[in-house]
């Protein structure tokens, strides 16, 4: 008999055994759902990971001010953080590329005639946007000069540029920050959102100097971002090609002994490096998908086991059947492929259901909780997998005491 | 076609026990014949069906079916030969519930391997027994008589060359019983070799010949010519 002949009865049979069915589904419909889910969710965390990194910049440290531990905006009340310390990384550590120190401070008001806009202002120096892998789109960027004069130049996001301008050419405009006015000599390129989903494109970047002395009046700095070496080809493929644990090491090491500080203080400054930062994230969902991944094949082998003492009690009710099937012409085999497909249809239809909803649940939880869910063929490929391997280890048994069973007997029922 | 040399089949019954059902049978059938095996109740007549239709296998003693010896014969080979050369009819008719007449009728199909048109074959079968109009019911919308016509359909659709029904009439009352004997009849025309097993008197004596059975045994084997 063929393969499509057996499929055909399968349905039939389970089509007229709904409840049964159904129960012997669900269980599969609950593993797989859970799988497609963790996958799906686990896909999207893996994005924001690579995001992250990429919005934190690839080959970097980053020092700020404050201490504790994470990583965040810097303690704005913390002020021993100096451009000094900048200048003393720059000289005293090697395998450096850029020493980029910055300001940073939230909640400034943009004016540009009638439009205004509530941003993020960043004192920078020229280095900033190499830092920072990012580039001037139009104008040109903060120099030395602005600095040395405390000039009143700015360069806007293209969020800024947006909002204020509303396509008009901004350069050589002049804006207000809060109540200061200045004037727009570039526009950086577009960088999008960060992986907390800020708008990082709605800022202005200023001189280091304008924006300490003139906007905030202040003598320390928020941050250091340090850019390391790129690394020699034949480091490449190394875990830390760059030697960014040992850089992070020596900038710790140096800003202690700068800042005057021995354990058990603590530290008055937090410091993180990209591998860092792709560690930690790939912690929390790593640890987050084993369990629930580990969870879900829990589900199914139970639900194997669950399908498995169904279709022993099936067989039985159905001695009859098996009996009348073997008195015209069903052989031993035709027997077995007819219980064991229709375990697998059983748990491939329950797979499918289970892909579905698992779609549709990864969707709603990224809609509720902002996580990222990415659809993709890994849990279409994975519930097949499953389902088929559930469907052949729960329906082997059964099918094979459905198999050699004794005709006459059986067809006594 | 048919040659039973000294078939014995002994069960175990309740672990020890053994119970001898058939004592050393022995007989010939030839193609074409309509016979009926009339023997009481529980003396040995459905294990000896059941042997001759290949669903059992004897304990000891030799049977030919078109000179094969059956004993020598795989699992997948009698399941075969059920296939093909024998069509079931049972007093209990043995139709799968919830299945239409139709699927009833097309089962035996489904298992050879030959790629012909099942629906008709089986619509066809079918019809033969005067059950066209009830194709698409399911066995509890229908009466007994209809039921055992279409395990008749169903026992016929491959065209055996023998049928062998095991007190088909005896879940019928006399008028569905006289249409079941007529369909045997009008099969044993077109030349299928009928074996009918029975208790009943009224019944063997539609058969051309009549062997009776009692402990295990044949005891008077008769021919008669009508």
């Amino acid at each position: 008999m063929s393969l499509t002949k057996l499929i055909g009865i399968s349905i039939t049979r389970l089509s007229r055994y709904r409840l049964r069915t159904f129960l012997m589904m669900l269980s599969v419909v609950i593993g797989i759902t859970t799988l497609t889910t963790i996958v799906a969710i686990g896909k999207g965390a893996q994005q924001q990971i690579v995001k992250g990194i990429k919005s934190f910049g690839p080959n970097s440290i980053m020092v700020a001010a404050g201490g504790g531990a994470g990583f965040g905006p810097p303690d704005s009340t913390t002020t021993t953080l100096t451009l000094d310390d900048a200048k003393a990384i720059q000289e005293s550590i090697k395998n450096i590329k850029y020493v980029a120190p910055f300001t940073t401070s939230f909640g400034n008001t943009f004016v540009y005639g009638n439009n205004n806009l509530v941003g993020i202002v960043v004192g920078v120096t020229p280095i900033w946007s190499e830092a920072w892998t990012w580039p001037i789109e139009q104008g040109e960027f903060i120099s030395e000069e602005d600095n040395a004069s405390l000039s009143k130049n700015c360069v806007i996001g293209k969020t800024v540029v947006d909002e204020l301008f509303a396509g008009q050419n901004p350069i050589g405009e002049t804006i207000r920050i809060n109540d200061t006015t200045f004037k727009v000599i570039g526009v950086l390129s577009k960088r999008g959102t960060s992986p907390h989903g800020m708008d990082l494109d709605k800022r202005v970047v200023v001189p280091i100097s304008t924006a300490m002395k003139k906007l905030s009046n202040v003598t320390y700095i928020g941050n250091i971002r340090v850019y390391a070496e790129e690394p020699s080809t034949t480091r490449l493929f190394a875990s830390d090609p760059s030697g960014l644990s040992s850089i992070t090491e020596s900038i710790t090491a140096l800003l202690r002994e700068r800042h005057h500080i021995t354990p058990p203080n603590e530290d008055d400054f937090r410091i993180t490096n990209s591998i860092s930062v792709s560690e930690t994230v790939d912690n929390v969902t790593g640890t987050m998908t084993k369990f629930l991944g580990l969870l879900s094949l829990i589900i199914l082998v139970v639900g194997g086991v669950v399908i498995a003492n169904i279709m022993f009690i099936s067989v039985n009710e159905r001695k009859k059947e098996i009996g009348i099937r073997r008195a015209f012409g069903a052989r031993g085999k035709d027997i077995l492929g007819q219980f064991l497909i229709e375990t697998i249809v059983t748990t491939v239809i329950g797979g499918v259901i289970g892909l579905t909803l698992g779609f549709f649940i990864a969707k709603g939880i990224s809609v509720l909780y902002g996580l990222p869910a990415i659809i993709s063929w890994e849990p279409v490929l994975l519930a097949f997998v499953f389902s088929v391997l559930v469907g052949v280890g729960a329906g082997i048994q059964p099918a094979r005491k459905a198999a050699i069973m004794d005709p006459v007997m059986a067809i006594r029922g | 076609m048919i040659k039973l040399q000294d078939i014995t089949k002994t069960y175990k019954k309740n672990g020890d026990m053994q119970v001898e059902v058939l004592r050393g049978v022995s007989l010939e059938i030839q193609k074409g014949e309509f016979v009926a095996l009339r023997a009481p109740s529980g003396m040995g007549k459905s294990t000896l069906m059941n042997i001759i239709g290949c669903l059992d296998r004897p304990t000891s003693g030799r049977y030919l079916l078109d000179d094969v010896g059956v004993e020598t014969l795989s699992d997948n080979e009698l399941s075969r030969i059920r296939n093909r050369k024998i069509g079931f009819v049972f007093q209990a008719f043995n139709l799968l519930p919830k299945t239409t007449a139709l699927e009833n009728v097309e089962l035996p199909l489904i298992y050879s391997a030959a790629k012909t048109d099942l629906r008709a074959k089986a619509k066809a079968a079918l019809e033969a027994v005067g059950l066209g109009e009830r194709m698409d019911h399911v066995p509890s919308e229908l009466s007994g008589g209809q039921q055992q016509r279409v395990a008749i359909a169903r026992a016929l659709v491959n065209d055996p060359d023998i049928i062998l029904a095991d007190e088909p009439t005896g879940n019928l009352d006399s008028n569905a019983s006289g249409e079941v004997l007529e369909i045997f009849r009008e099969l044993n025309r077109k030349g299928t070799t009928i074996v009918l097993v029975t208790h009943e008197q009224e019944i063997a004596a539609e058969a051309r010949r009549i062997i009776k059975m009692k402990d295990g045994k044949v005891i008077s084997d008769e021919r008669r010519d009508n």
